[in-house]
């Protein structure tokens, strides 16, 4: 048992989640000002104190993104120099997480950037959910938890999804077969593939299905959504190939640019996004956004962590 | 002989141009945007390898966007085998502590004057609403989120005077983050090899980087302006307007030999400890004043010494700055203000300012610039930029 106690803090990106995660380990989030000057600088007061405390800040990848980056480092800072024992970053959707390898000519790795600044501005630990490729945990030299979202993604297909026993699990692109087959096994359904085919390079891809979806209900999984431009295109390829419904589960429901036109004129039933980001102004115009309350996982990670106990049950596990 | 690129970012790209020009060299291609979820995205649009690269970016308007920008174009530069990477930053962000005094139980002393946005770093004077004490307030305008909890400030004009930081409790004070070291240690881990800037409002700053810095001085140049452009100033007076700025004003009134003067902000009353006496300590009666200062953000501070000097019997004030930010409603405080003619030099963008301001004249730093770059890339001396009797061409 730690002899010193946790303190939550949590900057501008996403209140209601940290809110939800203190309810959950039964702790007031603690009292920090996070504003900006009038010459858009961000300046960061503490309010109480953090000498020998277990800091875990709450932050995540989201809105506006350089100005909440900014936020959690300055105030990761200032944990530091206030001689925090322990801090950690709880970062629910990790920033950069795409830019993570030199794709072409002069790319900037943005999340090994992103990486060292965590670690510069004097992280200790940083928990993480559902990283776009889970490599990016060798980016850091300090301890990556990276939880994820698959049982609580499980538990919402049992329990919300009427006839999920005739259902099929989709992912939409060749690279998330893996996370797809993991969760058509753990659930005991069939799995297909949506293969983008180029042909030529300017010519419009084709999307191919591989596998078969007659009149089964298919759910699309994918880790992120954010133009849903691939999402779209993959639900009208589902139902031209027979699926009956398509539903779309995401763990990170970015949702930026045309994103909410394509959905509501889609054919998906219902597109399924936890809440490692907030929602709340876009479920007002599309009513078809469902969410996965994830709090639970990040609050038992963050008591677990700070007792000292296995994070290995929530890999597996929804906490109750 | 190696090659020199020089890419601009965002903030300043007209800066860049000119000091490109300087140099001899086209600025160099880049893409510079954001994706759809306002993450930025950098792309390099002509080879590096090998190359002394500079990259020009001033800490102003979206300065995290800015910073977040420039830090990427570091690492791109180099993972794509720069030989040296620079980071030009005329105006460093982040290099303001906050000024505020306090008093004995720790609130702060000074009350923010009325203002349409919440200022650079005056910390705002207690008040019954504020949420930290209130675990029920409704008096606050704020969400029941935020008013069970704590403050999470979400910047609109109105909400100024409730972003305020703790109340004491138990003696502790707030604790007020100082983001300095942490912007010196972005850069060095972002891969930056050498620092140039300009008038750091600190100059210990340069201590905070393990790799060189150069703090060019925009003094030659204000002091040429003096000379060409205020005419009779032997007789004019150097004013500095609060007490920390004394050294700067006092080593250009002493090159030009001319008198000085320094405004205090006094506490006399006891009674009313949050009103502010400014004391004029010197002689201004009769005579042409220049305020000296680095930074003007929100101009409270050369309005109000303008203010003092004026009633004080100058005939003609004018103040000249090396970061002229203008935050908020900063241009028009000018406008209104006792100011005849403010001097600003171009770090910050400021053809905004000038539209908005017939009082505000600019004067270029860019060969300051790209003198620097031009000496740095061949290995030169760079003394003589320092140098007063230098004149850069």
């Amino acid at each position: 048992m730690a002899d010193n106690s946790i303190k939550i803090f949590t900057g501008n990106s996403h209140p209601e989640l940290a809110k939800l995660v203190a309810r959950r380990i039964g702790l007031e989030l603690g009292k920090v000002n996070v504003l900006k000057y009038s010459n858009q600088e961000t300046s960061v007061t503490i309010g109480e104190s953090v000498r020998d405390e277990d800091v875990f800040i709450i932050q995540s990848g989201c809105g506006e993104i350089n100005d909440n980056l900014m936020e959690l480092l300055i105030m990761i800072n200032a944990c530091k120099t206030a001689s925090a024992r322990r801090i950690t970053a709880v970062i629910p959707c990790f920033p950069y997480a795409r830019q993570d390898k030199k794709d072409k000519s002069r790319a900037p790795i943005t999340a090994k950037l992103t990486a060292n600044m965590l670690t510069v501005a004097g992280a200790d630990h940083v928990i993480t959910m559902d990283l776009h490729a889970s490599q990016i945990q060798g980016f850091f030299n300090i301890p990556v938890d990276n939880l994820y979202c698959e049982p609580s993604m499980i538990k919402y297909i049992r329990t919300c999804i009427p006839e999920w026993t005739n259902a099929i699990i989709v992912s939409p692109d060749a690279g998330g077969a893996k996370r797809a087959t993991s969760i058509a096994d753990r659930l005991n359904l069939d799995f297909a593939l949506i293969h983008k085919e180029r042909k030529k390079a300017n010519e419009v891809s084709r999307m191919v299905l591989v596998g078969d979806v007659r009149g089964k209900i298919a759910i699309l999984v994918d880790d992120m959504a954010d133009t849903c431009g691939t999402l779209g295109l993959a639900a009208k390829t589902l139902v031209e190939n027979g699926a009956e419904k398509v539903y779309a589960i995401v763990a990170h429901g970015i949702l930026s640019g045309k994103a909410i036109k394509v959905i509501n004129e889609s054919v998906i039933e219902k597109m399924v996004v936890t809440n490692t980001i907030p929602h709340d102004e876009k479920m007002s115009i599309c009513p078809k956004i469902d969410i996965i309350d994830i709090s639970a996982t990040l609050g038992e990670a963050i008591r677990r962590t700070h007792n000292g106990e296995s994070v290995s049950y929530l890999f597996s596990n929804v906490p109750e | 002989m190696r090659s020199l690129v020089v890419f601009s970012g965002s903030s300043h790209p007209q800066l860049t141009a000119q000091i490109c020009q300087r140099v001899g060299v086209e600025p160099g291609k880049a893409n510079l945007a954001k994706f759809s979820n306002s993450e930025t995205s950098v792309e390099i649009l002509e080879t590096v390898r090998g190359a002394d690269v500079y990259i020009v970016q001033s800490g102003c308007g979206k300065v995290n966007d800015n910073l977040i920008e420039l830090l990427v174009m570091i690492q791109a530069c180099k993972t794509a085998s720069a030989r040296k990477v620079t980071a030009v930053i005329p105006c460093f962000p982040y290099s303001r502590q906050s000024d505020a005094p306090f008093k004995r139980s720790g609130a702060p002393l000074t009350s923010a004057p009325p203002m349409t946005v919440p200022s650079t770093p005056k910390i705002n004077d207690f008040n019954a609403e504020y949420p930290f004490n209130q675990e029920t307030s409704g008096s606050v305008e704020m969400n029941d989120l935020n008013s069970k909890i704590h403050n999470l400030h979400i910047p609109t004009p109105n909400n100024s005077n409730q972003a305020l930081p703790a109340q004491p409790q138990g003696g502790y004070k707030q604790w007020l983050a100082r983001a300095g070291t942490l912007i010196a240690n972005l850069l060095t881990c972002a891969g930056a090899d050498h620092i140039i800037t300009m008038d750091l409002h600190d100059s210990q700053f340069q201590g905070f980087f393990d790799c060189p810095v150069d703090n060019l001085r925009s003094m030659p140049l204000m002091l040429k302006y003096i000379q060409e452009n205020i005419p009779n100033y032997q007789e004019a007076v150097i004013i500095s307007p609060d007490a920390g700025g004394a050294k700067r004003a006092t080593s250009i009134a002493d090159k030009l030999s001319m008198d000085f003067a320094l405004i205090h902000k006094e506490r006399r009353h006891a009674e009313k400890p949050n009103k502010a006496d400014m004391m004029l300590v010197g002689d201004v009666r009769d005579k042409v004043c220049i305020l000296i200062d680095d930074i003007a953000d929100t101009s409270f501070t050369i309005t109000k010494a303008a203010k003092v000097l004026h009633d004080n019997g100058a005939i003609k004030i004018y103040a000249i700055i090396t970061h002229a930010i203008m935050s908020g409603d900063a241009v028009e405080r000018i406008q209104r203000s006792y100011l005849d003619e403010v001097i600003v030099s171009n770090t910050v963008p400021q053809d905004e300012h000038v539209k908005r301001c017939s009082k505000i004249k600019v004067f270029n730093v860019a060969p300051v610039f790209g003198e620097a770059i031009r000496r740095i890339h061949n290995g030169e001396s760079v003394s003589m930029l320092f140098d007063t009797n230098y004149q850069i061409a």
